[in-house]
């Protein structure tokens, strides 16, 4: 473990969580869509830290974010039907439920994009979370990410931020941050693509 | 667009933030079995959850596990003492609440006897339901079913919602009564299992904060002990909305 040993505490917790636990998580699945009732206690075990970590993270309200807790896993309790426990990735499909019942409620509270709350649906359908390839969530990737993030630009880490925890859309972030949209545009893609390419070394 | 322009942009549409245009040109092209985009929509798909997991580890409160099980309807194992506890308060706060019929004098006489032995337990009790005297709890009966049952539903946005009822139904073998949370316009929240005790009577608590106003009622209905995902037979509805 030693890479552990580059990561501050909490990242390398979490990174932890999605990589590592990506290939025992099929027995877990199985039992999920057998609606075992044990099952929900080690999902939380598994789970519950990192769904509360990100909710929080995007709400900043520990109240609001237990109750959006308590809703991503009820959803992933009532949905669990269409996972493919063979070859289904939960830890990926717990965050994007986590987050999009968080960006769902942000956008709630400030009256941004009624119409969005199908969309995300949509995004997070389980089906869509399997045959991922076998790298995709491994501990080298999160090790890059991380090195990754320090090769961002201030204004770079600035829009990532703002469209993985807020849920905004680049029309949104040129008018948060006063900016042309496609000075903003160019932040975003530049940005993706340095996270994509050091990812994509580290699979190769 | 290109499959090296939708490439680009595969994250953001993941993440539900393109604009409506873009976003069905995208949704067409990967419906057109576009292998490669396909398969970087999987790749994009991996990245969010990398990005999402990075955030900084925030413990939540112990008390969050018990609220997604029952959340699910289920139990935890470890509420096996909880039960008797609940059995117990469900006696306590009946007398309290002076919901017991006179005429039940040889019910009260058994209350009272079971009151004496768990008076240790009380003090834990208090713990639970002590906001039942704050200003700000508010306070609904149950009714409109042909033959009630009788009851009481205390929601305290801080601390959760307690119900206590009596005149329940007899149970068949197997079923336990089920609480309900009906958010306005939503569809019912499982809140938990109970069983009622020997009088008809029972009390049942979910923990954690509420949303006073956009939580439209509080029912308790009949389902298989193990709960269910939404209410089968309804007998008891209060419109915490109304009053």
């Amino acid at each position: 473990m030693t890479v552990l040993n580059y990561l501050p505490a909490g990242l390398a917790f979490a990174l932890l969580q999605v990589a590592l636990r990506f290939k025992e998580d099929g027995a877990l699945a199985k039992r999920l869509k057998a609606r075992d009732p044990n099952v929900m206690g080690e999902l939380y075990d598994r789970y519950g830290r990192l769904a509360y970590s990100l909710i929080f993270r995007v709400v900043r309200n520990g109240a609001v974010a237990e109750d959006l807790v308590q809703e991503t896993f009820l959803r992933v309790w009532n949905r669990a039907q269409s996972f493919d426990e063979q070859r289904g990735a939960l830890g990926p499909w717990i965050l994007t439920v986590a987050r999009n019942r968080a960006i769902d409620h942000l956008r709630s509270t400030d009256g941004r994009m009624a119409a969005g709350a199908l969309e995300l649906d949509r995004l997070e359908n389980p089906a869509l979370f399997s045959n991922f390839e076998d790298s995709a969530l491994s501990i080298d990737r999160a090790r890059r990410l991380k090195d990754a993030f320090q090769k961002l630009t201030a204004s770079q880490r600035e829009v990532i931020e703002l469209a993985y925890y807020e849920g905004l859309s680049q029309t949104e972030m040129a008018e948060r941050l006063k900016q042309p949209l496609g000075t903003v545009k160019t932040w975003v893609r530049t940005a993706l693509k340095t996270l994509r390419e050091e990812l994509a070394e580290a699979a190769a | 667009m290109k499959c090296d322009e939708i490439k680009d942009m595969l994250e953001l549409y993941a993440l539900g933030l393109l604009d409506p245009e873009e976003k069905r040109e995208i949704d067409e092209h990967l419906r057109g079995a576009c292998e490669p985009c396909n398969r970087g929509l999987k790749d994009a798909l991996a990245m969010n959850a990398m990005v999402m997991g990075s955030v900084a580890s925030a413990p939540p409160p112990r008390r969050l596990k018990r609220r997604v099980l029952a959340g699910v309807g289920i139990e935890p194992k470890r509420w096996g003492w909880l039960g008797l506890l609940a059995t117990a308060a469900m006696v306590v706060v009946a007398m309290w609440l002076g919901v017991q019929e006179r005429e039940r004098s040889r019910d009260l006489a058994d209350a009272r006897q079971s009151i004496l032995q768990i008076t240790s337990e009380r003090d834990r009790l208090e713990q639970a339901l002590s906001y039942l005297d704050e200003p700000e709890t508010k306070q609904v009966n149950f009714g409109g079913a042909p033959r009630p049952p009788r009851g009481k539903v205390f929601v305290n946005s801080r601390k959760g919602v307690l119900i206590v009822v009596s005149n329940l139904p007899k149970l068949p073998a197997g079923k336990a009564f089920e609480m309900w949370l009906i958010p306005k316009g939503g569809s019912p929240r499982p809140a938990g299992v109970f069983q009622p005790s020997r009088d008809g009577s029972g009390m049942n608590f979910i923990s954690g904060p509420v949303d006073i106003a956009s939580l439209g009622a509080v029912a308790v209905s009949i389902e298989p002990a193990s709960g269910s995902n939404t209410p089968t037979e309804v007998i008891a509805v209060a419109d915490t909305a109304g009053s």
